[in-house]
């Protein structure tokens, strides 16, 4: 297409790279976040039913591990991003490109998500807990069938903003060498002012966030009664 | 049969604060197949006291007894099992919004086939006289439509007893009366032990034979409901049936200096109260012929409490006072609680 060549000239120079950058984004997103959403429903689950008044109160686990998450959610990224070099060279036997930025990238998002499914568990109500316990449900199975179950829909909403937040981190990650679109859009469109390339990849995330919201509220929706 | 020996449950907001004595010393004793009431103002601690029947509140110390086996000292396993036979329902139901009315009521079913659950769940159903709402969500039903569903739900492991938290507090005076005829039938026909816990003397009133007036986490008055109702001994208690009676008005006549209660002279107002299950002598009218006096009813109010009148009238004598005293003397001599409310003198 022609008119593309003259719309977007730099772009069009650079496409197999653009799309390679696409896929990198892509695969950190999936393989960060199956990471993140395992621990972090596991950590929203413990402080759930551990903090004072829970099922399973349990105050030293409750207040280690409500002091951890805040450490790590007050740490800048960028901060955090070149801070675990060394565990990641040690975990993932790099600290470069997507490989290199999976381990700052969970340490990064599962306190964040942590939050989101504790706050999305604490909507769920009390009666409810009460009613299953006064039927004979064990703990675990409160967890599972009335907590999980009960607060579907609040648990995808939670995901939807993980996702997109982590977005946002990629791009972060990129500036450490991690590739995907976020460098791609800082050494082309910012480094050598090609602000085609800064307009499209924008566009995209913009895309793709969009996308992932409606589906979140899609799914959301459907498992509200 | 639940048996309650000391039980005490105390909370404390923050470690250093002083102890709220949720429950404090309440011993009680339950027999099989009856309804018992438990009654008290909010804050009295009836919800913390049936939660120690079925240790959703653990008491800090006392015995929980049902059927001679003690609560308190089984394993978790044990309990969850021992909680399976003791249904319990709610104020604000606690139906489960992402499942349908079958789905709530199948939550509690272990151990059985598809087919079996189906079947359990639709005897059940049709028990509580809503078996065409099984797809429906709880969101789609009125408030008595989900106590059914939640009573339905509280039967599913064929309990032997039920424990009522204030179960029709959420409820319309008509529906109370439909869930609290639905209680009764149930008590009959499975022979259901139930502990009522309410605000409410209409509750009490209507389907216990045997209460406990709880306030500030003891019990201060037990018996049979007739007796709590007709012959008050403790101030909360008095209180308690006085709110709901309408002989208190006359205090409120009189307050507003209403011309209806103005006493002529030698005239004298007294509230009578019947004590007794077996008021059927015309007394009034018998009174009045006898000692050749007036008397005028200013107002009624007898109810039927556990299949017997309780109540009493306002009245006003009018006549030589030698035989308003007799009249009087009659009325004591057939248990008749006589109060002097005014007297404008002989």
């Amino acid at each position: 297409m022609p008119e593309l060549n003259v719309l977007l000239p730099n772009l069009m120079k650079r496409l197999p790279e653009f799309w390679k950058a696409c896929g990198d984004t892509l695969l950190m997103e999936a393989w960060s976040g199956a990471i993140i959403f395992v621990f972090g429903l596991v950590f929203g689950i413990i402080l759930t039913v551990t903090k004072p008044g829970g099922i399973m109160e349990n105050k030293p686990i409750y207040q280690i591990l409500d002091k951890i998450i805040n450490l790590f959610r007050s740490i800048p990224f960028i901060i955090l991003l070149t801070a675990l070099m060394p565990l990641s060279r040690w975990i993932m036997g790099t600290a470069i490109y997507v490989r290199g930025v999976i381990v700052p990238l969970v340490f990064g998002a599962t306190p964040f998500f942590s939050r989101q499914v504790e706050s999305a568990l604490a909507q769920t109500d009390k009666g409810l807990v009460e009613a299953a316990l006064s039927m004979g449900s064990s703990p675990f199975e409160v967890i599972f069938r009335v907590y999980l179950r009960e607060s579907l829909a609040p648990i995808i909403r939670a995901i939807t903003i993980t996702i997109i937040s982590l977005l946002g981190l990629t791009a972060m990650a990129g500036a450490v060498g991690a590739g995907g679109l976020g460098d791609f859009a800082i050494r082309y469109g910012h480094d050598r002012n090609m602000i085609d390339i800064t307009w499209v990849v924008v566009s995209v995330l913009v895309i793709g966030v969009s996308v992932v919201q409606w589906l979140g509220e899609y799914f959301a929706r459907k498992n509200t009664h | 049969m639940i048996e309650l020996e000391h039980v005490v449950k105390n909370f404390r907001l923050n470690k250093n604060d002083s102890a709220i004595h949720a429950v404090n010393d309440v011993s009680l004793k339950i027999d099989d197949g009856e309804i018992f009431g438990i009654i008290g103002f909010s804050g009295a601690g009836k919800s913390t006291l049936v939660r120690c029947i079925n240790l959703l509140e653990r008491p800090d110390s006392g015995s929980v007894k049902i059927d001679g086996v003690e609560m308190t000292e089984l394993k978790p396993r044990e309990l969850y099992k021992a909680r399976t036979k003791i249904g319990m329902i709610f104020q604000q139901f606690n139906l489960m919004p992402s499942r349908t009315v079958f789905q709530n009521v199948a939550y509690p079913l272990k151990g059985m086939t598809k087919d079996e659950i189906k079947k359990k769940v639709r005897e059940l159903l049709a028990l509580v006289e809503i078996g065409d709402k099984e797809n429906a969500y709880p969101s789609e039903l009125s408030g008595g439509q989900k106590q059914r569903v939640a009573i339905a739900r509280a039967l599913a492991n064929d309990p032997t007893i039920l424990l009522c938290d204030e179960a029709t507090s959420a409820l319309d005076p008509q529906t109370t009366g439909s869930i609290l005829q639905l209680l009764k039938d149930l008590n009959k026909k499975l022979g259901l032990t139930m502990v009522v816990i309410t605000h409410e003397m209409e509750v009490v009133k209507n389907i216990c034979r045997k209460a406990a007036v709880m306030d500030a986490g003891k019990i201060i008055e037990s018996g049979d409901v007739f007796t709590i109702f007709s012959d008050p001994k403790h101030p909360v208690t008095r209180n308690f049936v006085r709110t709901t009676s309408n002989l208190s008005k006359i205090e409120i006549l009189i307050k507003d200096n209403s011309p209806m209660v103005k006493l002529k002279p030698g005239e004298l107002m007294a509230r009578l109260v019947y004590i007794h299950a077996d008021v059927s002598e015309p007394l009034i009218s018998y009174a009045s012929r006898e000692f050749d006096i007036e008397i005028n009813i200013i107002l009624a109010d007898v109810e039927i409490v556990a299949g017997a009148m309780v109540g009493g009238t306002v009245v006003i004598f009018n006549g030589p006072r030698e035989r308003i005293n007799k009249a009087i003397e009659y009325y004591q001599s057939k248990d008749i609680r006589v109060e002097v409310i005014q007297d404008a003198g002989a």
